[in-house]
């Protein structure tokens, strides 16, 4: 599904990722650990187009994204969660998923029962004629999350999905997640600081260390990994 | 409520009620618009006086239009005035110096206001305080310009008379019909999904990227339509006065104005800037026959007052007083 | 002849670039600290230049004695109007958006309480120096500039001080860099802001009695235009960069001094708006500015 082969960006003087390949086979959960300023969001970034990597390349089903602009990106199937939810504030959270469409040519009626679909799996259904400021942050985060899915996307990259989010949410953000690739029939590249979440959820698992792959493989080859203990305790 | 992952159709009560509620929120705004049409367009057989209902017609047409990129898109054009004047200044000069009828001369202001959208369209990719100052200077370099050119063109700094054109009655007429237009643009731009695409970029112009907006496009849009208004307006003033020059076709004030009534009345809604541009420029007329100067202060005054005590302006703050009933305004 | 003439702009423009640049500075000191665009610094300017007309023609007191009076006049309004206006626009959706409009409404009002109160005629400070040009060789220089020319450099010699040798003032330069950081070590940032406002219509105030002495006149309408002026210079020098503003200052000044002589006023006003596009288009932190576009 997804290929990125050797991917390098800099930031004037400042190597922030410095060579890093992966694949995310079809269906697939690949977990994604680093320590802060490991290049994990800068990677996300390159991705879905906010960045222009340095060098490298990125494929999606065999076509690069390279040189794409980030909408065009997304029209490709590539959804995206932030850390900190970036959603339309000012906005009903039923505008906020109808967003996704207004370049497609879904019906109304299509575009409500979608909408209403995923606010009812993030059981926030009944909020939906509420601003998106007027939410609590966990809840943000569902939104957002809804928001990604109701395109129906391919690929798509969460970035922290359990951070800030209070246990009961969790819970259901891990639920939605697990359901991703079966369900919902798309890849994810999961990034995240919690580790139980990641080894539970993840099909492989890579390790990002000041910009480089420092280990991949299954959750018991990653928590055995002599090089991720030292980075991640020695440190 | 149905679990996670179980049953997740909507409720059907919630879906005909939700659908319901647009409907509701469109025919407001048919309401709306035909209420402020329509005793306007009855006016020249009820009263002599026809030149407030003028006046009143192009500042509702350039606040509802300066709305859709301050409220939809969320820039402060500081020069809006600008298209205003390329406007008149493209109908007076087609006319008198070039003979073309008043019709023509109409459509090419808007051609003209359009293509000078597209000329500034570049300053949309600056943000904030940047976009406000460039775009004050454009409006200042516009003025500069246009003083500039061969006098035996644009009259010079003297600016030019239009006589021959002289026909309130009509231009009346032809203003209501663009009112109307203007109103049923903006209806279709905020109720259509490049509405949401708007206001979506407004809050956030990554978040709008990445679920698949193009953000470039969606603002010109936006831009484009709401130059063209002002500039047909211009267009109107010119004829309806008879005459143009430098410094009231460009005169900051009209930004002034434009921005305090849509702002009094809450920017990002249909209703504010109607609500605003009717209420305040009613008020203006008033002072502004008894004292022009004093006028300008209150004008100064009444801008700090709202941005300072109630910046989401008088429909704005309905709306977050009772939250129920924001969703049916248009 | 020509390159005479050329010279004499240059020098113009050099000497004038160096007063302008003092609209700059004080704007960037505001804006730096409180990220306020002050929309209405040309009108304060301008009262500046009214404060000490008044001065002069009911106390007798000459514009040089004048000077220091108005700088604490105009800092006591700057400190109260911080506490009246600028504070509260931090509650805004966007406070420097807000800023913007709420200082546009405030040139408004000075404006049209000057048009009211002093009326639309033109006024200029009377006073003479002797001699009243002094030449070098074919070049011309009206002494009252280089009095100014010598009163602006003294007036940027204590601010440089200041900024960079007092405690306040290596505050103020912290806020800039680093507003949270600055609140968490200590500093009142609220007194620091007012002080700060203070300071900068205080230089307003004095800018306008220089530019009272150099050029003939002053009426209420100039406001907008010495705004702009300022407006370009910390564009050109950077946003919130108080260094920046002088060699934006100079920049400008003599760019629009020799167009003028090449051309005319109006063109040398347009040649200063094409450069400051270009500066925002090309190089949007200004020439040594660090801060993006926003």
């Amino acid at each position: 599904m997804l290929r990125v082969t050797d991917l390098t960006k800099t930031f004037g003087g400042l190597k922030a990722l410095g060579g890093v390949s992966l694949h995310i086979p079809e269906k697939r959960v690949l977990g994604l650990l680093g320590m802060n300023g490991s290049g994990k969001t800068t990677l996300l970034n390159c991705i879905n187009g906010l960045y222009e990597p340095s060098s490298g390349d990125i494929q999606l089903q065999g076509t690069s994204l390279l040189g794409l602009p980030t909408h065009k990106i997304a029209a490709r199937g590539v959804g995206r969660t932030f850390q900190v939810p970036k959603l339309f504030p000012r906005m009903t959270l039923l505008e906020n998923l109808a967003a996704p469409f207004t370049t497609g040519d879904a019906s109304d009626a299509e575009v409500y029962e979608r909408s209403a679909e995923w606010l009812n799996r993030v059981e926030l259904y009944r909020l939906r004629h509420n601003y998106a400021e007027e939410l609590s942050g966990g809840q943000q985060k569902l939104v957002e999350l809804a928001r990604m899915m109701v395109a129906q996307p391919k690929l798509v990259l969460l970035d922290e999905p359990f951070a800030g989010v209070n246990p009961s949410l969790a819970l259901l953000i891990i639920r939605l997640i697990e359901a991703m690739p079966e369900r919902d029939g798309c890849s994810v590249l999961l990034v995240s600081h919690d580790l139980t979440s990641v080894y539970q959820l993840s099909h492989n698992i890579v390790v990002l260390h000041e910009g480089r792959v420092l280990a991949e493989g299954g959750a018991a080859e990653i928590r055995s990994n002599p090089d991720v203990i030292e980075a991640y305790l020695g440190a | 409520m149905a679990s996670s992952l179980g049953g997740v159709a909507a409720p059907a009560e919630g879906r005909s009620g939700d659908a319901r509620v647009g409907r509701i929120r469109i025919s407001l705004w048919i309401v709306v618009a035909l209420g402020v049409v329509l005793p306007l367009l009855a006016a020249p057989a009820l009263t002599e006086n026809l030149s407030f209902s003028f006046y009143l017609m192009l500042w509702i047409i350039l606040c509802t239009s300066f709305n859709l990129v301050a409220g939809f898109t969320g820039y402060m054009p500081f020069g809006y005035v600008a298209f205003y004047g390329v406007g008149a200044y493209a109908t007076g000069v087609l006319h008198k110096t070039y003979g073309l009828p008043m019709p023509g001369a109409l459509v090419c202001a808007a051609l003209a206001g359009a293509a000078v959208s597209l000329l500034l369209a570049p300053t949309l990719r600056l943000k904030g305080v940047y976009f406000g100052i460039v775009s004050l200077a454009l409006a200042v370099i516009f003025r500069l310009v246009v003083s500039m050119l061969p006098e035996d063109i644009t009259g010079g700094s003297m600016g030019l008379i239009l006589a021959r054109a002289n026909d309130p009655q009509t231009t009346y007429y032809v203003t209501v019909a663009v009112l109307a237009a203007c109103l049923a643009a903006a209806g279709w731009l905020a109720f259509s999904r490049t509405g949401v695409a708007l206001r979506a970029v407004r809050d956030d112009a990554d978040a709008a990227a990445i679920v698949g907006i193009d953000v470039t496009r969606t603002r010109l849009k936006a831009w484009v339509l709401a130059a063209t208004f002002p500039a047909v307006v211009g267009g109107l003033e010119a004829w309806y006065t008879n005459a143009i020059d430098p410094e009231a076709s460009f005169n900051i004030l009209v930004t002034a104005k434009v921005i305090v009534y849509s702002m009094a009345g809450g920017l990002g809604t249909l209703l504010g800037p109607v609500l605003g541009a009717g209420a305040l420029y009613g008020i203006d007329h008033l002072i502004w026959q008894k004292f022009p100067v004093l006028n300008l202060m209150f004008l100064g005054i009444i801008i700090m007052v709202m941005i300072l005590v109630f910046p989401r302006g008088l429909v704005g703050s309905f709306a977050q007083r009772f939250p129920l009933l924001r969703r049916y305004i248009p | 002849m020509t390159a005479d003439l050329l010279l004499q702009g240059l020098i113009n423009g050099l000497i004038l670039g160096l007063i302008y640049s003092l609209i700059g500075l004080s704007l960037n000191i505001i804006f730096g600290v409180l990220r306020v665009v002050n929309f209405a610094h040309g009108e304060f300017i301008i009262l500046g230049a009214y404060a000490a007309y008044f001065l002069q023609r009911l106390l007798g007191l000459s514009p040089f004695l004048a000077m220091p009076v108005i700088f604490v006049m105009f800092a006591l309004i700057g400190w109260a109007l911080y506490f009246v206006l600028v504070k509260r626009l931090a509650r805004s959706d966007d406070p420097e958006t807000a800023s913007l409009l709420v200082m546009f409404g405030l040139s408004i009002t000075l404006g049209a309480l000057m048009l009211f109160f002093f009326e639309a005629d033109a006024r200029s400070l009377d006073y003479m120096l002797e001699p009243p040009f002094l030449m070098f060789g074919n070049i011309v220089i009206p002494t009252t500039r280089l009095v100014a020319l010598a009163i602006t450099l003294v007036i940027t010699g204590i601010t440089a001080w200041f900024l960079y040798r007092t405690f306040p003032g290596k505050a103020l330069r912290a806020v800039i860099m680093n507003r949270s950081a600055v609140a968490t070590v200590g500093i009142d940032v609220e007194k620091l802001s007012a002080m700060t406002f203070g300071i900068g219509l205080g230089f307003a105030g004095v800018t306008g009695v220089l530019l009272a002495m150099i050029f003939p006149a002053f009426s209420p309408f100039a406001g907008a235009d010495y705004t702009l002026i300022g407006f370009i210079i910390i564009v050109l020098g950077g946003l919130g960069h108080p260094i920046g503003a002088l060699v934006g200052g100079l920049l400008f000044g003599v760019t629009e001094q020799v167009t003028v002589v090449l051309a005319d006023n109006s063109v040398a006003l347009l040649v200063g708006f094409a450069l400051m596009i270009a500066v925002i288009f090309f190089r949007p932190s200004g020439l040594f500015g660090r801060q993006q576009l926003r």
